[in-house]
């Protein structure tokens, strides 16, 4: 949608969208530029809050008869289609590289890594709080928890946790962070803004994935060595059920509705999917080798295949596979965008973030990020409305 | 909508039942990449490095036996100069890329401190494509699966062997195919 012609319907005018040198995002306002003249003219759709120049796209209309009052119309309609096709928002995605010991922050309009930020002992999980305000990151190495201000990119607090912090979850109300200890087979609650652990509750072996219910009731979290996932109430922080699922489940995520979860089957190669109201597993589907973690965007999942360097796709009504695409080696940490259009794929080996458009199911950009990006858990952050 | 059940108690006992030993680790997988270049043209060192079959050049190798030469699915049991035995797998092999990437299926933690290891043996050409760049990538978890490891399964003691290991065969191999035999 950064070029190309916009056909309207009539012999007098012609319409032309080509990008602006600096492609900023965000949101926009419009703005007319130069006399009503029945000539060429201008029309910008500026980023809300930037100057009319410096505009994300231009939008040339050529007018072969002199109806400055219809091109006006013309002009206003046309507007109106091209901010109903922009992207609302431009979003980042929040990229966690252990090795590197970084976060680095890519903004998803530009696709390019605008922040990287250090982060000490070998930081892999990571989750942003719904309304973007704070991103929380765990460092196994470093037993801790890393909390931080998401747009000034600032360590707020780290908060030394013991034994092996891995899986993180935020509340959808921005706090607590739920963080999945490893090793001590339990999940602490932490306070977002003053970082003090405000609960704890045991689950099964060595929890993994975490997941909260849009609505924030339910807390999940894949109990990798126990082949099952816990169900926990949120407002007691107690263990409701223990689900049995395939083996060695890693990454969880659960669907828009909060009506079922999906699990990334390590050892089994598949992909559980939990009924949360039945409490059972409804279906399993066939993966790749060694499967880490599912993404859900427009009724399909995205399963990141860490030994085949692929990411499998199906339906998640009829289960069907739609496509294998292949991506960089040990394909990690995947998230979908806000609007579906785009997932997202952190390849720790390949170290690059590589863009799947939902639509085509095609790699459409891969991005250089810090070595052996993980990014395990929801990373992408809103920006906007 | 189609949805198969299936029932939690025969997935979980038909599924342990084939789960490898080495799926337990910890959570921070190690990174290495050891490179050397070779006074040889890339076709050379490539003929060398993908023969799946062949781990002569590796110093601590004294045996190598296998199936399905360099395809992935191919097999090989390298048996070291100490007797211990180490088994491995081709996962990619991709001669247009000059790129072999393999795993090991089994391997004793006392032999190779290393679990879930897989590497990659990449040639690209140096110097015009009259020599070439060997570069020997591994990714793997240290030996021992739990907190606080003892010092000879952590995580340093595993990079140390690998990066040894990579060391000494990427030197091997360059004294080898420079050497000309």
């Amino acid at each position: 949608m950064a070029s190309g012609m916009v056909a309207l319907d009539t012999p007098s005018f012609e319409a032309g969208l080509r990008p602006a040198p600096q492609d900023d995002g965000a949101l926009f306002r419009t703005a007319i530029l130069g006399p009503i003249d029945g000539t060429t003219r201008e029309l910008r759709l500026a980023r809300n809050g930037a100057a009319p120049a410096s505009p994300r796209h231009t939008v040339i209309l050529r007018c072969e008869r002199s109806e400055p009052r219809r091109m006006l119309a013309w002009c206003a309609l046309l507007a109106a289609l091209l901010l109903a096709a922009q992207p609302a928002r431009a979003d980042e995605a929040f990229i966690t590289s252990q090795p590197a010991e970084t976060l680095s922050v890519v903004d998803l309009a530009t696709r390019k890594v605008v922040a990287t930020l250090p982060i000490s002992g070998k930081p892999a999980g990571i989750a942003v709080s719904v309304d973007g305000a704070r991103a929380f990151v765990t460092s196994p190495d470093g037993k801790a928890l890393t909390i931080l201000d998401a747009a000034s990119r600032s360590v707020t607090h780290r908060v030394d946790l013991g034994g092996g912090p891995l899986g993180v979850a935020v509340h959808p109300s921005g706090s607590p962070a739920y963080v999945a200890d490893w090793y001590q087979h339990r999940i602490k609650a932490v306070d977002a803004a003053t970082g003090t652990v405000s609960g704890e509750v045991a689950v099964g072996q060595s929890p993994s994935g975490l997941a909260v219910t849009p609505d924030g009731a339910l807390l999940i979290s894949a109990d990798r060595d126990s082949d099952a996932v816990s169900l926990i109430d949120t407002k007691t922080l107690t263990r409701l059920a223990s689900i049995p699922v395939g083996a060695r489940p890693f990454g969880v995520t659960i669907d828009a509705a909060g009506a079922r979860a999906y699990t990334a089957n390590v050892a089994s190669n598949d992909v559980s999917i939990i009924d949360l109201k039945a409490r059972k597993v409804v279906a399993s589907v066939k993966v790749g080798a060694r499967p880490y973690a599912v993404a859900l965007a427009k009724g399909l999942a995205f399963v990141t295949d860490q030994y085949d360097s692929t990411v499998t796709v199906f339906d998640t009504d009829t289960l069907e596979k739609r496509a294998t695409i292949s991506v960089g080696d040990y394909p990690e940490g995947i998230a979908a965008s806000r609007d579906g259009a785009f997932v997202y794929v952190a390849c720790w080996e390949a170290n690059t973030l590589e863009i799947i458009d939902t639509a085509t199911l095609k790699v459409v950009e891969t991005i250089p990020v810090a070595d052996g990006p993980r990014a395990f858990g929801a990373f992408i952050r809103r920006t906007g409305e | 909508m189609k949805i198969q059940l299936l029932t939690a108690a025969l997935a979980a006992t038909s599924l342990l039942a084939t789960l490898p030993p080495a799926a337990a680790h910890g959570p921070t997988r190690q990174k290495i990449s050891e490179k050397i270049e070779i006074n040889a043209p890339p076709e050379k060192v490539w003929a060398v490095v993908s023969n799946f079959q062949d781990g002569s050049w590796i110093p601590v190798v004294a045996k190598t036996e296998g199936t399905g030469g360099n395809a992935a699915g191919a097999k090989r049991t390298l048996t070291l100069k100490n007797g211990a035995t180490v088994e491995e797998e081709v996962a990619k092999f991709e001669p247009e890329k000059m790129t072999l990437m393999y795993r090991i299926d089994k391997v004793d933690v006392a032999v190779l401190p290393v679990t879930n290891y897989s590497s990659w043996l990449i040639v690209t050409p140096a110097d015009g494509g009259k020599k070439s760049e060997v570069e020997w990538r591994g990714a793997f978890y240290r030996g021992y699966p739990n907190n606080d490891p003892p010092p000879e399964l952590n995580d340093e003691a595993a990079v140390n062997a690998v990066t040894g290991l990579y060391k000494a065969g990427l030197g091997e191999l360059k004294k080898q195919i420079e050497g000309g035999s």
